[in-house]
């Protein structure tokens, strides 16, 4: 099968050159209480709401280079909301001063027959998880406490596993490039987290 | 003595006052001790002035004396002698003078002798110092004494002195110096710590931040969702305008805020509901500021802040409906002038709102035309529209909700599922719009005017007819934009019999639904003629209604029956109904024809056999014919009795029935 005509060229320009400003930590368990406590006082005064959502990452292998990545998620919790779909961008190395990972990033509200779509256009699902938590705002910026568990048998949301014993924490604003006051609000922000949990900027390349 | 009891020995005096007189009864009373004045005075009275004892003898010797010593002193020569033969002298005298006389008699003695020692020696004095001051025969030298010793200490000790005294009094100074500073600061912390206090309390209440040295709060209400771009910032300051020197007074408060001047003084909206529209000359002049300054901001800060925030709040919802007024496209155009929109909810009638803020400085230029005035406030719209703005506020934080699935970013949710969906331009203002606070508020006007007007237009149809009635029972629960009422007409006392007309008047935003008891639907419009009529037909109506019940409880028989008669005179409000109703034997016939307007017709048909001016017919010679129906008579309603229509009926039917 001849591979599909795509150029795996990062997306530029236009609105949707965005950013995804990104610290992430981790907490135990035992200690997600007390973290969400502060995150509920830190953060704008909603009630904190808690989601389910299942992600699937799916692969476009071209003829060279890296594979094509691109994430659909899906809620559990609200099965009529739309998909997203999203793509992530390389991190960009640079300034080094600067507090948090940036990498580009489209966002785009897809329908219900997205995996189709994908799997039509030649992307193949490369692994799925569900992630569950609870999610924050303050202002701009998102704050997304999740448990990541493992689907234990394709396509069945019910039947998982926990990856660990730990909750991701991450932390991230989108804004478009070159906003590096962001990255500063970012980091006074993970400050007074500071003793519950470490955010910081962590390299996926470096992990594998 | 120690070792014995202490024996107490009483002295008292005896008895020696004189007894003045024993009365019959033996009490003796005496004569008052004197008093100390009394015993000189009784003193003095014994001395025999004019006895002068030895001053009358040596009274000349004294005058010589005395112009002896006048004259020495101008001729100061060898006095000497004379002075010391003085001397002599007067030693003799004082030793002689007390044998001249009893020492008894002269209670004065001592005195006088203590005056002649002093004499003696102020003459020796004076003597003395003549005699020094002549120099001819005796100079006084002071006694040589040691200039090293005498002299040195005494500058020395001056000097000392006056150091040890700058000393002690530098420290003294030293020591107010500090004691007054203690008390300031004493002073000073206390009211640091008042001030920090009551900033704590400020913050408990205010949301409060601190901008470089400045401290900034909070009155808007943009974390309630406000979009409102007003900042509403004051500023929180030290009170500092108050002497330390004076007493504090009670009523002084450490903090004190600056707020806009804008948000000064206190603020409310006004709705109101009027008739005719006044000149556009007139708009927007409404000037009620009709309510008194709040207290003084020091004394109550909290209510002060309040008072700002409600003027902020009032600014708001004023804003918002401007906006909308301009902005929404109406057939008759909302009109916004200075501090008042008006609105023509139906025609002929207008809704103003206005806004009424009264600061304390205004108060005083501000003459009270308009006191007179009836007080037309809608207070209940007033209430609503602080309650839509709140609402209003809620939506826009609400709107803001959170993604799901988690990953998508925030931002409206109609634009994240406007893709997806397919969405088009229509569906999309359908997710968007919501309606304006005028709009509402218009509409609510309109449902509180219609209601009140439906209330009015019953009471007065309830109380020019009294025959039937119309009762009116206004349900309670309602909802803002929907009211209900259930209107019953009956005739009195047939109550259980005439039930005929139950109407459901729902009351909405234009029109006024109406649902018959039999499920009938009527959508009246807001015209209030239109509501009018259809209760005076409904009205006429229920007279036949009530003679077909009347009819069945009499045991007679309906014969025809129709609430729309097609014949007769034309009504100009709805149609005439008619009955016609036969008693029991079939003899009698009545008639009604009851239109709203034509009033009451009732018509009594006989039988053939009762008319004798009919004229013999050639066909109808048989006896049998005679049952046959006769010709109708027209009743004199008005002149039958009976309290009501029913009870006429009635009567008529009892005559007409034949007696068992």
């Amino acid at each position: 099968m001849e591979a599909p005509p795509v150029t795996v060229m990062p997306v530029t320009g236009g609105t949707i050159n965005m950013m995804e400003y990104l610290l992430q930590g981790s907490v135990l368990d035992q200690s997600l209480d007390s973290l969400l406590h502060r995150l509920r006082g830190l953060c704008d005064n909603m009630e904190p709401e808690s989601f389910a959502d299942h992600e699937l990452v799916y692969l476009l292998k071209g003829q060279q280079g890296n594979p094509f990545i691109l994430r659909a998620r899906r809620s559990l919790a609200h099965p009529t909301a739309p998909w997203h779909l999203r793509y992530l961008g390389q991190p960009e190395v640079g300034d080094k001063s600067r507090h948090a990972l940036v990498r580009n990033c489209v966002d785009v509200a897809a329908s219900h027959s997205l995996p189709d779509f994908l799997n039509e256009m030649g992307f193949r699902m490369d692994h799925e998880f569900v992630a569950k938590g609870h999610i924050f705002r303050k202002g701009a910026l998102k704050m997304v406490v999740s448990k990541l568990s493992r689907v234990l048998v394709p396509g069945n949301t019910d039947n998982t596993e926990p990856l660990s014993l730990s909750y991701l924490v991450e932390l991230s604003v989108l804004a478009p490039a070159g906003q590096d006051t962001v990255s500063e609000d970012m980091r006074s922000f993970a400050e007074q987290l500071k003793p519950l949990v470490h955010l910081e900027k962590i390299d996926p390349k470096r992990l594998m | 003595m120690s070792g014995g009891p202490a024996v107490r020995v009483s002295i008292e005096s005896s008895c020696e006052r004189q007894v003045q007189e024993v009365s019959l009864d033996g009490v003796e009373t005496y004569v008052p001790p004197l008093s100390m004045s009394q015993n000189l005075a009784k003193l003095a009275q014994r001395i025999d002035f004019g006895h002068g004892s030895d001053s009358d003898e040596e009274d000349p010797s004294r005058e010589s004396r005395e112009s002896d010593w006048s004259k020495q002193e101008p001729e100061e020569d060898g006095k000497f002698q004379v002075s010391l033969r003085k001397l002599i002298h007067y030693k003799i005298y004082s030793s002689s003078g007390p044998m001249k006389f009893q020492p008894c008699l002269w209670p004065w003695d001592s005195v006088r002798n203590h005056l002649r020692s002093a004499l003696t020696e102020m003459c020796v004095l004076h003597d003395v110092l003549s005699v020094v001051k002549e120099k001819k025969y005796m100079a006084l030298d002071p006694v040589s004494q040691d200039p090293s010793v005498a002299k040195t200490p005494q500058v020395f000790q001056l000097i000392s002195k006056k150091k040890s005294l700058a000393t002690a009094a530098q420290l003294l100074l030293k020591g107010a110096e500090k004691l007054s500073k203690s008390v300031t600061e004493s002073q000073e912390q206390r009211r640091q710590r008042d001030f920090n206090a009551e900033l704590l309390h400020l913050r408990s209440q205010w949301k409060l931040r601190k901008v470089g040295d400045k401290i900034l709060g909070d009155l808007s209400y943009r974390s309630a969702g406000s979009l409102f771009t007003h900042h509403g910032t004051f500023e929180v300051i030290k009170n500092t305008d108050i002497d330390l020197d004076k007493k504090i007074p009670d009523d002084y408060c450490p903090l004190n805020v600056q707020i806009p001047s804008d948000l000064e003084g206190s603020a409310y909206i006004k709705v109101s509901i009027q008739k005719q529209a006044p000149d556009i000359g007139d708009l927007g002049t409404v000037n009620l500021l009709r309510r008194q300054p709040k207290a003084r901001p020091g004394t109550v800060l909290i209510h002060f802040l309040i008072s700002a925030q409600n003027v902020l709040l009032c600014k708001e919802i004023f804003a918002q409906l401007s906006r909308e007024a301009v902005q929404i496209k109406s057939h008759i155009p909302h009109i916004v002038v200075k501090n008042q929109i008006i609105s023509q909810p139906f025609p002929g009638l207008q809704l103003s709102i206005s806004l009424c803020h009264s600061t304390v400085e205004k108060k005083n230029q501000r003459t009270s035309p308009d006191k007179a005035k009836p007080d037309d406030h809608l207070y209940v719209l007033e209430h609503n529209l602080h309650q839509l703005i709140r609402e209003f506020h809620k939506q826009t934080l609400s709107s803001s909700v959170m993604p799901h699935p988690a990953s998508a970013p925030f931002g409206p949710k109609r634009l994240r599922l406007a893709g997806p969906m397919a969405y088009d331009k229509a569906e999309i203002s359908c997710l968007q719009h919501g309606e304006g606070l005028l709009e509402k508020i218009v509409k609510q006007a309109k449902h509180i005017f219609l209601r009140s007007r439906t209330a009015r237009t019953i009471d007065c149809l309830a109380s020019r007819i009294e025959d039937p009635q119309i009762q009116a029972h206004w349900s309670n629960i309602n909802d803002v934009y929907e009211s209900s009422v259930k209107v019953l007409i009956t005739s009195q006392g047939y109550e259980q019999i005439c039930k005929s007309i139950q109407l459901q008047l729902n009351i909405g935003v234009e029109q006024i639904r109406v649902v018959h008891r039999d499920g009938r639907v009527i959508t009246l419009s807001h015209q209030e003629q239109e509501l009018q009529d259809f209760l005076l037909s409904q009205m006429s109506q229920h007279q036949v209604h009530a003679v077909q019940q009347l009819a069945k409880v009499m045991g007679w028989h309906v014969l025809s029956f129709s609430n729309h008669v097609g014949l007769g005179a034309v009504e100009s409000i709805g149609n005439a109904s008619a009955i016609t109703v036969a008693s029991p034997n079939g003899e009698y016939a009545v008639s009604v024809r009851n239109g709203p307007e034509s009033g009451c017709k009732v018509l009594v048909q006989f039988p053939r056999c009762q008319t004798k001016d009919l004229p013999k017919s050639d066909v109808l010679q048989d006896g049998k014919w005679s049952h046959l129906r006769g010709p109708y008579k027209e009743v004199h309603w008005s002149r039958m009795e009976g309290r009501n229509f029913v009870y006429k009926m009635e009567l008529l039917m009892a005559a007409l029935t034949p007696c068992p």
